[in-house]
């Protein structure tokens, strides 16, 4: 499998300068490139000290929500406590339409252990787990190496590169759940219980994994601080804008002449990455919708794609940037199928727990199949309009939610397709 | 790899590290060898206690095994003083541990958003077809079991095929036909 | 409900314009129970401790918050401005219920749990009366959880109140989820049912008709019972229990909340004693033997005049056998009759069991005495023995309840044959019985009005929940015209409560209780030290 996105346009590779390259998965090779000199800055440093420099780099969560990292940390308790502290990256990726966790962690495997041994030491852990998703087999076997590198070398453990500080770190693997990927779901699996999220507060940062105060981290996150470490904050703002510094992997999939995996600065307008680095659609024919941030967030025209890719850019377009994960459905798509295929997915992956989550995500499914087969009734846009409603804001965790951007924009955006499947039993699309 | 397993992945490996013979499937004492206590030591030592040890030992049952029997469940049960029907509510939150035996091909076809745009449910026909059976349910032959998988992390690959441990990518409903040929060939081969 | 007795901080909050004041840290769906308010709820139990905020029922509007709030975790905060019923918050419920419906099976027709049934009542009070839902139902069918317990999969609403119960409370993690999602269900380890001393009540904390006991599976529409408030006579416990009847027949015995006894459950082995209420062949009218030596019935009158006077010329002393399922109150009378024929001993045996604690609330124990009111016997100066003393030539025997020949072992079948009289106070005619002078039938305990003292001395009260058989009447009230007849003091105590209040203004240990403040969550006796050493 070699790396698939190199080519001549616009990108810029920070995070993703050494993917492809066999070798760079080695530490020996890795050290050659610069590897693990952020983390000999960072002990050199007070925890507080690489908080703050996380801070001024603007630098915000990788995972979807966008939160600011280095606040994130912030919240954990200080010196004065004495409790054990843990870091969880959150390798779960399982957001459809994301795949750039995965480029991290089976190229640059040492870059996310750097990540997670500067995150510790800001956040006074001595023990981080990444959580990576069960389906990741292919990754296994670098990821496994590269930790067990680290161990020999003294890149972890015991008395890190010399200094007197040290931090274990264990590969945690999944079983096929999304909703581990949730931070207290994740947190809960990682117990060894059912991936049920709960009710916040009590904060991670106060009750996380074994009832410590714990912080959770994006693999894309993590693997943005060693270089912000090594070349200060400043340095990386120079990348993004003021609100959404930094760069971006975007995971570009569906109708698309070169769909993968490209590191962006923030802000570039979202059609430049269609059109320009994935080159358009394929075989000419028009876009008819994207789903900007992964299949959870909602439905974009094609009018309304030259927004900037940035946290505030895409809120101001009606959708989020959610995981940077653009799903691109040309004209031949039946948005009533592909909505249905997404309210499928989450009625699949709900816990169960809340009634609404439970009980609503599926009758969305069976509601928009039925549609689908050309047995709906007008009076099913209404009560779809109205599930909406009452999935929105209303469960422990945003999986619910998560069925409502998609569906509700599709109302919005698309309701001729739902009205000639349901009084002609045709779809408009091409 | 090294030779010497570290604890810190010794929950971590990756399920078939060898292919299986036969129909695939075993339902071994998992904690009966050196290699499993060692392995349940080591993971265990990760831990401040003895639960969070749960999925990791689970995916040694099934790594080990193929599936998760209910028989591995109570001995893991046994191991970290809980009770097996806890263990069972935890196997059977999460989908990849099979409940029952699969075929020695477990051929799971993604067939989410990115990948149903790129003809994933054709992809999944053409599995069902070609190893004549139906969803979830082992060919007679042992040999294939076909499920429909929910999103693999690899959308920009569509459509995203995993067969036992291994990512297919880009496989298109015409691609089957070899990708299952080539599966046959291999299970002849060793068992010849 | 605040745990944290020590806390001196208070907050006060208003919901639904109801200023109310709570300790720091209450909830405020306990805090609006302060203030009148109830607050619909399902996965919230009080006497589970996690509150895992699943149900989404209890979703309150807070003034100043933009989304609705899950009351039941939701910590109360000076000046707070709550409302239960927003449009909002309202339609969220109303959501929730008809989500709950949409693979309802709507068997309220045959369920055991229809009027009382918390999604019937929810369902009922939003006033939806068409669904929207087209689709087919998931049907999930039924299975068995325990030897005497079911659960429809179908009605489940997935609250996990049973399986925080058993994790909880009973401390045995048998009961589980499996699956996730809209395919979840209750479950126990395949190839296993729940087998603990405590599981019944998973069907009691069950908010709807999922999980149902066999043994009273289809007996009884809840509208078609009486309920009456009563002790559990399994043991010495004293769990405080509501007794279900239907056309006179016990059919189910439920915990009744007590914070000093059983919190809100009981044992199974309890629940099993609603058997022993339901009359089999009944003592219902007096029995007098006659000159050729037959048993003849009798009214109360001529019964109770021929027993004083043949009682009366008896002087050989009066001793009895009494049974520890006898309530304080006859006893107390009984004491009395003994002490004007001359008092040469009464005793009692106490059948033993074994013993099962209920880990999550450990004074909730099944005890090794089998019979609730061993402690107030002793008190009340009866003896209790492994084996009865035979009585002397020439004694009277008086024998309350016990039946003498339910051991094969002890007494032998002549037991009490020197005794010069047997007067014979019972709930059926054994084989004892036939050998006794004149046979009085007595009401038991489900029939009657009446008090027990549990294992640490506390008094407490059962109510009638069934009709007497025949004309038997309480045995305090026929022992009470019996020490009137032979000269003794006071009326005939006809309620509960005259008896009572003689009891305790004669009784070392009673001093200052009356019924009225003895209520239905009784009272402990003055002193511990008064219980003597026979609790256990």
């Amino acid at each position: 499998m070699a790396f698939p996105h190199r080519h001549d346009l616009e990108t810029t590779t920070l995070l993703s300068r050494h993917m492809g390259e066999e070798e760079a998965r080695h530490l020996d090779t890795w050290l050659e490139r610069g590897g693990y000199e952020g983390l000999r800055k960072a002990l050199t440093m007070e925890p507080e000290e690489i908080v703050q420099v996380v801070k001024d780099s603007g630098l915000r969560g990788r995972g979807g929500a966008g939160f600011p990292t280095g606040m994130k940390w912030s919240f954990m308790p200080g010196a004065d406590d004495d409790r054990p502290h843990y870091l969880c990256c959150n390798a779960d990726e399982s957001e459809p339409g994301a795949f750039k966790d995965r480029e991290v962690l089976r190229w640059s495997p040492h870059l996310l252990i750097e990540g997670c041994m500067i995150a510790a030491r800001a956040i006074r852990a001595r023990h981080a787990y990444i959580y990576i998703r069960g389906e990741f087999f292919p990754v296994l076997p670098i990821l496994n190496r590269a930790v067990s590198d680290a161990y020999r070398e003294g890149y972890l453990g015991e008395g890190i590169m010399g200094s007197g500080w040290s931090c274990d770190l264990t590969v945690h693997v999944g079983a096929g759940a999304y909703i581990a990927g949730e931070e207290t779901g994740l947190m809960a699996s990682l117990e060894g219980r059912r991936a049920e999220p709960r009710v916040k507060p009590p904060f991670p940062a106060q009750v996380g994994i074994f009832g410590q105060p714990t912080t959770v981290n994006n693999v894309e996150t993590l693997a943005a601080v060693p270089m912000i470490l090594t070349n200060g904050a400043e340095w990386y703002r120079q990348w993004g804008t003021e609100k959404s510094p930094g760069t971006k992997l975007w995971c570009c999939s569906g109708h698309l002449n070169r769909p993968g995996n490209y590191e962006m600065a923030l802000g570039v307008p979202l059609k430049d990455i269609l059109f320009d680095v994935c080159g358009g659609i394929p075989e000419g024919r028009a876009v008819r919708a994207v789903i900007p941030g992964g299949s959870s967030t909602a439905y974009l025209t094609p009018d309304e794609l030259d927004c900037e890719t940035t946290y505030e850019g895409l809120k101001e377009a009606g959708s989020s940037l959610g995981t940077a994960s653009p799903i691109v459905m040309d004209e031949s798509t039946c948005l009533l199928r592909a909505t249905r295929r997404i309210a499928q997915f989450y009625a699949h992956e709900s816990c169960g727990q809340c009634v609404q989550c439970r009980e609503g995500t599926e009758w969305v499914t069976e509601i928009l199949t039925r549609i689908e087969h050309g047995d709906g009734r007008m009076e099913d846009i209404d009560t779809l309009y109205d599930l909406c409603e009452q999935l929105t804001g209303r469960t422990i965790c945003v999986l619910a939610d998560s069925v409502v951007f998609p569906l509700k924009s599709s109302l919005d955006k698309f309701r001729d397709e739902y009205e000639a499947h349901i009084l002609r039993d045709t779809c408009t699309a091409t | 790899m090294s030779e010497e397993l570290h604890p810190s992945v010794a929950g971590a490996q990756p399920y078939m590290r060898e292919e299986r013979q036969g129909s695939g499937t075993t339902d071994e004492p998992l904690f009966e060898s050196d290699e499993g206590r060692e392995r349940l030591e080591k993971i265990r030592s990760r831990y401040p206690s003895a639960r969070p040890a749960l999925l990791p030992l689970l995916n040694y049952a099934q790594e080990k095994n193929g599936w998760v029997s209910t028989r591995a469940m109570e001995e893991i049960a046994g191991a970290l003083d809980l009770t097996p029907a806890c263990v069972h509510s935890v196997a059977t939150f999460y989908t990849m541990y099979n409940k029952r035996p699969v075929g020695r091909y477990l051929i799971q076809v993604c067939t989410n958003i990115s990948c149903h745009l790129n003809r994933g449910d054709d992809v999944l026909e053409r599995f069902l077809e070609e190893t004549g059976t139906r969803p979830g349910e082992t060919s007679e032959n042992g040999l294939f079991t076909v499920v429909e998988a929910e999103c693999l992390g690899a959308c920009g690959f569509a459509t995203v095929v995993q067969i036992n441990e291994d990512y297919v990518e880009n496989v298109t409903p015409e691609k089957v036909p070899d990708i299952v040929d080539a599966l046959w060939a291999r299970a002849e081969g060793r068992d010849a | 409900m605040s745990e944290q007795s020590g806390s001196q901080e208070a907050v006060t909050l208003i919901i639904d314009d109801v200023e109310v004041t709570v300790p720091t840290g209450t909830k405020v769906l306990d805090a609006a129970e302060r203030a009148g308010v109830v607050v619909p709820h399902y996965c919230y139990h009080p006497g589970i401790p996690t509150r895992p905020a699943q149900c989404r029922v209890c979703l309150v509007s807070v003034e100043g918050q933009g989304k609705l709030q899950p009351s039941c975790v939701l910590d109360a905060q000076q000046d707070m401005v709550v409302h239960t019923a927003t449009e909002e918050a309202k339609l969220a419920r109303k959501s929730v219920i008809e989500f709950l419906l949409v693979n309802h099976p709507l068997d309220c027709p045959i369920c055991d749990a229809a009027g009382q049934c918390m999604l019937q009542d929810y369902a009922f009070e939003t006033g939806q009366l068409e669904s929207r839902v087209e689709e087919p139902k998931l049907v999930m069918g039924r299975d068995r959880i325990a030897d005497d317990v079911l659960y429809f999969a179908d009605r489940c609403i997935i609250c996990t109140r049973c399986v925080r119960f058993m994790r909880e409370v009973a401390r045995d993690d048998a009961l589980i989820v499996a699956q996730r999602g809209h395919r979840a269900y209750i479950d126990t380890f395949p190839g296993t049912e729940l087998d603990n001393p405590f599981h019944g009540n998973i069907v009691d904390v069950c908010p709807v008709g999922a999980l149902v006991h066999e043994d009273f599976l289809f007996k009884a529409r809840f509208w078609d019972m009486d309920s009456a408030s009563s002790i559990c006579p399994g043991c010495s416990n004293g769990c405080n229990v509501s007794v279900a009847s239907k056309e006179n027949q016990v059919v189910r015995l439920k915990p009744r909340h007590n914070a000093a006894v059983n919190s809100y459950w009981m044992c199974d082995h309890g629940r099993g004693q609603l058997v022993m209420a339901n009359r089999g062949i009944r003592a219902e009218v007096p029995l007098l033997r006659d000159e050729d030596g037959e048993l003849r019935p009798a009214d109360w009158k001529d019964a109770l005049d021929r027993v004083a006077s043949d009682l009366s010329e008896l002087g050989g002393g009066g001793r009895a056998v009494v049974s520890p399922h006898a309530c304080n109150e006859s006893l107390h009378q009984l004491r009395r009759l003994l002490e004007l024929l001359g008092f040469q001993g009464g005793e009692f045996r106490v059948e033993q069991g074994g013993e099962a604690t209920l880990d999550g609330f450990p004074k909730l124990k099944l005890r090794a005495d089998r019979a609730p009111n061993a402690t107030g016997a002793e008190l009340l100066g009866f003896e209790r023995v492994e084996s009865l003393a035979e009585p002397g030539p020439g004694e009277v025997l008086v024998v309350l309840g016990e039946r003498l020949d339910a051991d094969p072992t002890l007494p032998d079948a002549a037991f009490g044959e020197h005794a010069g009289y047997v007067l014979y106070l019972g709930t059926r005619i054994t084989e004892a019985a036939r050998r006794a002078d004149a046979i009085l039938p007595v009401t038991s305990s489900a029939e009657m009005q009446g008090t027990f003292t549990n294992w640490e001395g506390r008094v407490q009260r059962f109510d009638q929940a069934l009709r007497e058989a025949g004309i038997a009447r309480p045995a305090w009230m026929v022992l009470s015209r019996l020490v009137g007849l032979l000269g003794g003091e006071g009326a005939t105590r006809l309620e509960a409560a005259d008896a009572f209040d003689a009891m305790a203004a004669d009784t070392s240990g009673m001093e200052g209780m009356d019924w009225l403040s003895l209520g239905l969550k009784g009272l402990p006796l003055a002193s511990p030290a008064d219980v003597a050493g026979g609790a256990s």
